[in-house]
């Protein structure tokens, strides 16, 4: 197959080295045909003659937009409506139940991170809406956020082929949430309008993106270096509320990296901040002779301060 | 503990269709067997009550919607979880399918990927079984 490509081994080699600096992804050796041909699509879109005329343009002049629409057409995945259904039914039985008794009238946040094309973030905008008879008084707030790319823009327009609204979404839901328009089907702005969308690098990025009660991030992990997957799991847990859930897949595990999240036994993927140990004071000697005596001190617990505001 | 394998009927008058189905319905480990119109797709289940269909809309003799109303009348017709398997995409179509009985609904063309999809959804193949024949 290699004997088809047209890229030079050593742009590859550099390839490789941009998804690892910019967004901590190794691409492995046989993703070769992959990277030719996504790239090949790439840049038509983006007006180059050729594939290695775009390769040596963002290689000599260095362009950033370039660099991160390259890394993210390489990156993009084929994803599917409530991929994982496991962690949707946990989202819906478990997770927005427990939050709802504590932010009764309140507002709970929910981020998909790593959003690609949308399917996740209108899978759970759908499962909300769902929701809504039986926790009523539930204002959630659904925002997705990826690298800025052609799949985050195909979902902010929530427009989807016949074979994407066909894989994990019950024809009941499309013919609800969904309108027809030709070939494709595009979201309903009611679903859509409740949906929050930004392009952003966590790796990279110093836009305050504020925390959520419900952060996801499915189906990552397994292409992350570990060093990246360290970085990028502590800046999660800064996005999670002191209350909230960090999602993974339900099969997904952080091996022995350390973000500072425990597993929720009910809860398949789903971690939860670890509490802080509350430090008894050290009791102090008593005074063998009492000359006057001194006011008590209220013993206060002392609480954890870390995570944000939520 | 092993799982009696399923039987599928799949009704289309298409002789294409039926042998890729027939072929993506083996991969998934079920049994299946095929008619080519409503009426005869009828006669198998008085024969045989199937644990699932896949049916087609429009066909000669009797068409798919007839056929599901037909069946879903008849004695232990109830059982076989339906998925329709059709051309058709217009909305109204697709409730009125619906409205009949039907458990899921395929929008022609498919792959194996959406009927394995569907498939799991109404709960002919558990999560699990599907995502192992993905490997």
């Amino acid at each position: 197959m290699s004997g088809t490509l047209s890229l030079k081994p050593s742009y590859y080699e550099a390839l490789k080295r941009l998804t690892i600096e910019l967004v901590g992804v190794k691409l492995g050796e046989d993703h070769a045909f992959l990277v030719e041909t996504r790239l090949l699509a790439l840049a038509r879109r983006e007006g180059f003659e050729s594939l290695s005329q775009m390769i040596e343009e963002l290689f000599s002049r260095g362009q950033t937009r370039l660099a991160i629409h390259v890394v993210t057409a390489l990156l993009e995945r084929a994803t599917s409506f409530f991929e994982d259904r496991k962690g949707f039914e946990t989202l819906g039985d478990v997770l927005l139940p427990n939050l709802h008794q504590l932010y009764l009238g309140g507002t709970i946040r929910i981020l998909s991170y790593g959003c690609s094309s949308g399917q996740e973030v209108y899978s759970a905008a759908i499962l909300v809406d769902k929701l809504a008879e039986i926790l009523p008084n539930m204002n959630i707030e659904i925002t997705g956020v990826d690298y800025p790319s052609h799949a985050l823009e195909r979902a902010k327009a929530g427009r989807f082929t016949h074979f994407e609204v066909q894989r994990g979404l019950p024809i009941r839901h499309l013919i609800k949430y969904f309108d027809r328009d030709g070939e494709d089907w595009v979201v309903k702005d009611s679903l859509r309008n409740k949906i929050k969308f930004f392009g952003h690098n966590l790796l990279t990025d110093e836009t305050d993106l504020g925390t959520f009660q419900i952060v996801m991030f499915r189906g990552h992990l397994g292409q992350i270096t570990p060093p990246a997957k360290a970085r990028i799991l502590r800046s999660l847990g800064g996005l999670v509320s002191d209350n909230g859930y960090l999602m993974l897949g339900c099969n997904e595990n952080p091996g022995d990296t350390n973000f500072w999240f425990d597993p929720v036994s009910i809860a398949p993927g789903c971690f939860k901040r670890r509490e802080k140990q509350v430090e008894m004071p050290e009791p102090e000697p008593e005074p063998e002779v009492v000359v006057e005596e001194a006011p008590q001190q209220a013993f206060i617990p002392v609480e954890y301060q870390g995570g944000g505001t939520a | 503990m092993t799982t009696a394998t399923k039987t599928c009927l799949i009704v289309d008058d298409s002789k294409m269709i039926r042998r890729v189905a027939t072929r993506i319905l083996r991969e998934l480990k079920f049994e299946p067997t095929e008619a080519g119109d409503g009426r005869e797709a009828i006669d198998m289940c008085r024969a045989s009550m199937p644990d699932a269909i896949l049916l087609d809309w429009n066909m000669p003799i009797m068409d798919g919607l007839t056929f599901l109303k037909t069946l879903r009348g008849s004695t232990g017709g109830t059982k076989p979880v339906v998925v329709f398997c059709t051309a058709e995409r217009d909305v109204i179509k697709i409730a009125e399918a619906l409205d009949a009985g039907a458990d899921e609904y395929i929008m022609k063309p498919f792959d194996s990927d959406i009927l394995g999809s569907k498939f799991t959804e109404v709960g002919l193949l558990s999560q699990d079984r599907y995502a192992q024949s993905q490997l």
